[in-house]
């Protein structure tokens, strides 16, 4: 996956209806780019038929 | 100071229940303790004085009454300020709900006072729970009570219960864990915590972080007393439709004293070779104890928890991010600029990561389900690291510099992420006399073999008598 500019992450902010300033984007990218990035290795690992769950056995 | 105030949860009931002391002595020397010690350690955000009076006077009636008296009785507790408590407000350690009154109370809030336990008040926490050092801007960053001199973190994000139990400001609080939050300020501040499996207690009327990774359970200075006051939370609740209907069982009466036959597993690269030497050391040796006392050690190793933060940190950005959104647009002043930042963050994961996060949740889960077919239990220490200094961005931990956040949850998260119950006990102390925790994880709805173990071990050590040095 290619790294997200500060243009891209601000178009995406406004999608989002987030009022961010130029120092909040600033701020944000790193992490954004961080996080995107751990994800990615998800995506790589997950068998096909992995199914998602979200609690245990609830009986 | 009154030494009553020392006493764990069980023995206060039993003193209470056999008339040897009076349910308001216990609360008043409580209070008067918090008075004296709460304007430094800063642990409580609201202290609920005069109804813990009120409602002590009315267990010493009941007491003299010869009334039936519920497992807590007269035991004075604690809350994290995110469950919601009819008539005392609820911040969720935010501005954003500084003045927020509920008018119901939280299902486990409601069962613990039917088991007789008296509130003190509520308890300080890292913003909306949204981060394991336990910071806190708005009121204050509680000061981990084992350290005098150094403002050091008590873990988070239940940091206010972690040093309030730790002071004995109460016999035992309330916490939450999405991440590791009730286990770590257990590590840090030298207590006991265990987080229950998921769906074992009720989430209804607690502040959520993320849904499906919060669970709620007990801090206490002993084992045992988690025991107790699990007993009285757990189990089915309408209103909360993930818990299970599966019975409690009497976690009291499990606590036999002995772990003869347990099989151990010893939690391997991971865990153990990313901890520091002296955390390393302290768990080795509190295997080498429970070993002594019969039971049985291997190593394992879990080739997949290396997935947990990234499935961890998608759900809890996307989840974190939904509960919050209408807030982040329209007040995101009123946040802190750090938990503002993480919050936000949420908008920019897409929804097919959150739904590979859930993913690798069950890959994670199977894993773990599948050590437990040829054991009992697994250890590992709860944190890399002791607390570090409140301001600390990273820490050495064999050699190198870390980021504390990370490593921080880096052993307690993969335990939110596959549900699986989990505790933590102390275990030893650093060089600068500061708390070690050994974790202990167990099957699905098995806590009673968790607690057992605990238990167990503390009854062969001395770790959870300690007293901190910064708690008078």
């Amino acid at each position: 996956m290619e790294s997200l500019t500060l243009d891209e992450l601000r178009a995406l902010a406004r999608v989002q209806g987030l009022d961010l300033t130029e120092p909040e984007l600033a701020r944000l990218l790193p992490l954004v780019q961080a996080a995107r990035s751990m994800m990615e290795t998800l995506r790589d690992v997950l068998p096909r038929d992995a199914e998602p769950g979200s609690q245990y056995r609830v009986l | 100071m009154n030494d009553l105030v020392w006493k764990p949860a069980a023995e206060l009931a039993r003193l209470i229940r056999a008339k040897e002391v009076s349910p308001v002595e216990v609360d008043e020397a409580h209070l008067a303790r918090i008075a004296a010690l709460d304007g430094t350690l800063r642990t409580y955000i609201t202290v609920t004085g005069d109804a813990a009076l009120a409602a002590a006077r009315r267990a010493e009636a009941s007491v003299m009454a010869g009334e039936t008296l519920g497992p807590l009785h007269g035991v004075p507790v604690a809350l994290k300020d995110l469950y919601c408590t009819r008539g005392v407000k609820t911040t969720g350690g935010s501005r954003i709900l500084a003045d927020w009154v509920p008018s119901e109370d939280a299902t486990v809030v409601s069962r613990l006072a039917d088991a007789g336990a008296v509130v003190l008040g509520k308890l300080n926490m890292h913003e909306f729970a949204y981060g394991p050092e336990g910071l806190n801007p708005h009121y204050g960053t509680p000061w981990n009570p084992w350290d005098a001199t150094t403002h050091r973190i008590c873990g988070g994000s239940s940091s206010g219960s972690g040093a309030a139990v730790a002071a004995a400001l109460c016999a035992g609080a309330l916490g939450s864990d999405t991440g590791g939050s009730i286990r770590i300020p257990a590590s840090l501040c030298g207590i006991s915590g265990l987080k229950p499996t998921y769906g074992r207690v009720s989430r209804a009327g607690v502040l959520p972080l993320a849904w499906s990774l919060d669970h709620v359970g007990p801090m206490c200075r002993t084992a045992a007393d988690c025991a107790l006051m699990l007993g009285a939370m757990a189990g089915y609740d309408p209103r909360d439709p993930t818990t299970s209907v599966l019975p409690v069982p009497d976690y009291m009466a499990a606590l036999t004293g002995s772990v003869k036959g347990l099989r151990i597993g010893l939690l391997g690269p991971f865990f153990m070779e990313s901890a520091g030497e002296t955390e390393r050391r302290a768990v080795l040796q509190a295997v080498k104890t429970l070993e002594g006392l019969g039971a049985s050690v291997q190593e394992v190793e879990l080739q997949t928890v290396k997935l947990a933060a990234a499935a961890a940190s998608a759900v809890v950005a996307v989840e974190a991010y939904a509960y919050h959104e209408t807030w982040l647009r329209k007040r995101p002043e009123e946040y802190s600029a750090d938990v503002r930042e993480r919050l936000r963050l949420g908008a920019f994961v897409s929804g097919a990561d959150y739904v590979n996060g859930q993913r690798a949740r069950l890959l994670i889960r199977d894993e773990v389900d599948a050590a437990f077919g040829r054991l009992d239990v697994l250890v590992a220490p709860t944190t890399p690291i002791a607390a570090a200094p409140v301001g600390a961005g990273d820490v050495e931990i064999g050699g190198e510099r870390q980021p504390l956040r990370p490593s921080l949850i880096r052993f307690t998260r993969p335990f939110n992420v596959t549900g699986h119950p989990a505790a933590s006990v102390p275990c030893g102390v650093t060089s600068e006399g500061l708390p070690i925790g050994l974790q202990i994880v167990g099957r699905p709805f098995d806590e009673a073999t968790v607690l057992r173990l605990a238990d167990a071990y503390q009854r062969a050590t001395d770790w959870h008598t300690r007293r901190p040095p910064a708690a008078g």
